[in-house]
């Protein structure tokens, strides 16, 4: 056990379980450029493209759009985060 | 009407109940349009009709150094999107 | 001579770090560091409990994030177990 790959994960979350995990969540969506998209997460694919609604655009924390439904290409995707409050 | 399915299970079928709508795409450098979706593909090279383009330009005066927003738009008939050009498409406001 | 027994893959390197803090140095002037869950074959990542910094010209900026999956593509280093002052 002590040179297990995983030590003290029970399994491993894989980046495919974590975006099971967050469909139809709250999340923060950071683009390459710094641009953060906070919304609820509708869905998404294989190439980190997303559906998101309710999207507000945050550009140096300050809001600066909203869109009821999104798509955000995912070649621009730096992060897909959790998020607490919306 | 009934042919149409309105579920949207990938991204993509965003963009394809947005076909024939006014669409809002922001593009790399600053770049947004606005024009009616005609056609789409998997990259999301798209071709838009009537199109709006603004584009945004900050400049730093040389002797203020204030910022000076500057923006610019164009009215285009008809054009191709680059799909790798693209970072967010929002469809209208569905009511 | 085509194989050789003793190299550790990659791969494999990222794997033991499942479970521990990582250090991922992204290009351009960003860096996280945050709890290894899990990775995929693009080394697309699922962090736990992460710090971003962002070297802007003002600072270095932070932001606390809980779990994130981080795209593969702009990785540039990664070291296992942390930053030096996230380990002491």
């Amino acid at each position: 056990m002590s040179d297990d790959a995983a030590p003290d994960t029970g399994a491993a979350k894989t980046p495919a379980d974590f975006l099971k995990s967050i469909r139809g969540k709250p999340v923060v969506v950071k683009l390459n450029s710094g641009v953060d998209y906070r919304g609820i997460l509708a869905c998404l694919d294989g190439y980190m493209n997303i559906a998101m609604e309710q999207t507000e655009e945050y550009v140096n924390g300050q809001l600066k759009n909203k869109y009821g439904d999104a798509f955000i290409r995912g070649n621009n995707v730096l992060y897909i985060s959790t998020a607490k409050d919306k | 009407m009934a042919e149409e399915d309105t579920t949207v299970k990938e991204p993509l079928d965003l963009i394809r109940l947005s076909l024939d709508e006014r669409v809002y795409v922001k593009l790399r450098g600053e770049r947004e349009i606005r024009g009616k979706l005609h056609a789409y593909d998997q990259h999301l090279n798209m071709i838009l009709g009537d199109v709006e383009e603004t584009i945004t330009t900050v400049e730093i005066d040389d002797e203020t150094y204030e910022e000076i927003i500057k923006t610019t738009k164009r009215a285009v008939r008809f054009l191709f999107v680059r799909g790798d050009a693209v970072t967010l498409v929002s469809p209208p406001l569905r009511t | 001579m085509a194989t050789n027994p003793s190299q550790l893959l990659p791969s494999e390197l990222v794997d033991k770090c499942v479970g521990s803090r990582i250090w991922v140095i992204m290009k351009g002037e960003k860096e996280m560091v945050g709890t290894l869950r899990g990775f995929d074959v693009y080394v697309n990542m699922v962090l736990e409990d992460v710090i971003e910094y962002e070297m802007t010209p003002e600072g270095r900026r932070e932001t606390k994030l809980d779990q994130i999956l981080l795209n593969g593509n702009n990785i540039a280093l990664l070291v296992p177990g942390g930053m030096p002052e996230d380990t002491a």
